[in-house]
């Protein structure tokens, strides 16, 4: 991983009578170049439906209606994305699923890392219980709480606020949350806390100056895994939330399909595009924190 | 344990979460299961009919069952989409030397992406007038005979609405899998390869067994996953046409807030949940004897 660039001139520099490195000079066999077209073929219809919402985007709309799917449009028109703005709630949704997604998220990391802290690092004569009491938020399907949170918030008056999202949101992403901080505690040397101990801090100390600071690479982990879940939440806010002014994103998407079912497109194409575009430039971004909070969130199982 | 807690300090990091927990998830599930022994519609009073919608749910309601059977068959096409899909690209992509990174992230990106976007776009996909991607792509290579409205078949709904949340969750899937396949010990590999293995036995003799425990949480996770599955076909066609592409989810959904029928929605979500538990429950059964035979 570390060696330096090849240089250009490489070959002339080896010997002319060593034997070249058998593996790079190999052509490539047939197994690896069928896969190879095979891996592309997979990929271009994952990424490809993608391109094609972009593309349709810019289309103008006789263009839509008339063309071929699969040529690119005449000509390019950015007046989709105006009409995107001026039907729906664009700039609203997008800061009200801002909002959420904080709310479940500053909940999810403190209370999480909390959680962990006093199950993997205080430890307690019951952990064992609560471990299993936190292991049924993730097998249990989010379905379950619909009807009784729907009746119990409407006997509270909380129907209709970010609470109601943000709620059920962060109470079902604790679980993984805490596996996850749990599983990085672990790695944290008993000796340190022992040293701080025999310095006279106790736990409150020891959490808020060795443990949180060094968790801030869990953290990020945890944010961006729940945050693509809550940010694309359409389950929660579709049976707690009415008001146009609270409506997340994929609500707001909604809108654009019109009475009749008749639904101008291209604007929602362009309105889909927008809507994808800030959480696609986080992951694109930041897709290898990402990836690997994916990965070890099941691997380690 | 640290050598300075107390008891109260215990309880200070331990409550603030077991309460959100406990309010948002723990309550709710008492709550159902008291609640699907009750008949209410959420105005009038509550009446105790004790196992009345149990009985109901399993010998009087077609409906029920017709949404069953298809939630089998939204999970069968799921499965095979995101396991058979993961694993092969998992599989294809340990082989590569470039190109690697760029491939995870290009195959993960739909993961990232609403469902309710996913749902349009695969309205537009499926569409016959205007023509869509699937049944142009059927013209030109021949099989025209094949283009149809495939939300509004009902021969085709169902797997119409099942192959988008394939297609959403394979590359995570994916990612998972070739993390676990990465770990394979080298040497292991290189031993069976000098003993003249096969691609194909060096796949199913040590790649494969060695990845098991990760294939089988892998499996866990998509068929639970797959039997709670709703936002898609809810939003492309509410269970339609008929009850063709209706999931026990979106009957649930439809039984609780749009028949406001709470008690009977309950008693569907108790058993979603149950399904969900029997479903883990054999397939560590199964793995199991599989591993012991």
């Amino acid at each position: 991983m570390t060696a330096p660039a090849a240089p250009i001139t490489r070959p002339r520099a080896v010997p002319s009578d060593s034997p070249p490195p058998l593996r790079r000079r190999r052509p490539p066999s047939l197994h690896s170049t069928l896969s190879r077209v095979l891996i592309a073929l997979i990929v271009i219809v994952q990424v490809y439906p993608l391109a094609w919402l972009f593309i349709t985007s810019l289309r103008t709309e006789h263009d839509f209606a008339t063309g071929d799917p699969f040529a690119l449009p005449k000509s390019l028109t950015w007046e989709n994305y105006a009409r995107a703005f001026e039907t729906g709630n664009l700039w609203l949704n997008i800061l009200n699923s801002f909002i959420v997604t904080m709310g479940a998220n500053v909940l999810i990391v403190l209370l999480g890392m909390m959680a962990a802290y006093a199950l993997q690092v205080l430890g307690f004569r019951f952990s064992k219980f609560v471990r299993s009491l936190f292991l049924i938020g993730i097998i249990v399907p989010v379905q379950i709480a619909l009807v009784p949170l729907f009746i119990d918030y409407s006997t509270i008056n909380l129907l209709d606020t970010y609470a109601s999202m943000i709620i059920p949101l962060a109470g079902f992403a604790l679980p993984m949350s805490i596996y996850l901080f749990s599983s990085f505690f672990e790695y944290i040397p008993r000796e340190t806390y022992e040293a701080a101990s025999l310095d006279g801090a106790g736990p409150y100390r020891i959490f808020g100056l060795i443990t949180l600071p060094l968790s801030v690479n869990t953290v990020v982990t945890v944010v961006l895994v729940n945050s693509i879940f809550i940010w694309n939440d359409f389950i929660f806010a579709n049976t707690f939330v009415l008001s146009e002014e609270l409506k997340t994103i994929p609500l707001g998407l909604q809108n654009y399909i019109g009475a009749m079912g008749k639904t101008d497109w291209t604007a929602t194409f362009a309105a889909v595009c927008v809507t994808i575009t800030p959480l696609l430039l986080v992951f694109l971004v930041l897709n290898k924190a990402m990836i690997q909070g994916l990965e070890s969130g099941a691997t380690k199982g | 344990m640290l050598p300075n807690r107390s008891r109260l300090s215990v309880l200070v990091f331990l409550l603030p979460p077991l309460l959100l927990y406990g309010v948002a998830v723990l309550f709710p599930i008492v709550q159902s299961l008291f609640l699907s022994f009750f008949s209410w519609n959420g105005i009038s009073d509550m009446e105790f009919v004790g196992l009345a919608n149990y009985v109901r749910m399993l010998t009087a309601d077609d409906i029920f069952w017709r949404s069953f059977f298809n939630a089998l068959g939204y999970l069968a096409i799921c499965l095979v989409l995101q396991l058979g899909g993961a694993l092969l690209v998992a599989s294809l992509l340990t082989s590569m030397r470039r190109g690697r990174e760029l491939i995870k992230t290009l195959y993960l990106l739909p993961a990232v992406i609403s469902t309710v976007a996913i749902a349009f776009l695969f309205v537009r996909i499926y569409s016959i007038d205007p023509v869509g991607l699937l049944n142009q792509l059927l013209h030109w290579i021949g099989l025209g005979a094949l283009e149809r409205p495939w939300l509004s078949d009902i021969n085709t709904v169902l797997a119409a609405v099942s192959a988008p949340e394939g297609w959403r969750f394979t590359g995570l899937y994916m990612l998972i899998i070739y993390a676990a396949l990465l770990s394979v010990p080298q040497e292991l590999e290189e031993a069976a390869r000098l003993d003249g293995a096969s691609r194909w036995q060096l796949f199913t003799k040590i790649r494969f067994p060695h990845i098991m425990p990760v294939w089988i949480t892998t499996t866990i996770m998509a068929t639970t996953y797959g039997l709670r599955g709703f936002d898609i076909p809810y939003l492309m066609t509410n269970g339609g046409p008929g009850q063709s592409s209706e999931l026990l989810t979106t009957y649930m959904y439809k039984t609780a807030f749009s028949s406001t029928d709470f008690g009977y929605a309950s008693t569907i979500a108790v058993f979603i949940v149950v399904e969900c538990l029997v479903a883990v429950g054999l397939i560590l059964f199964m793995l199991k004897r599989k591993a012991d035979a």
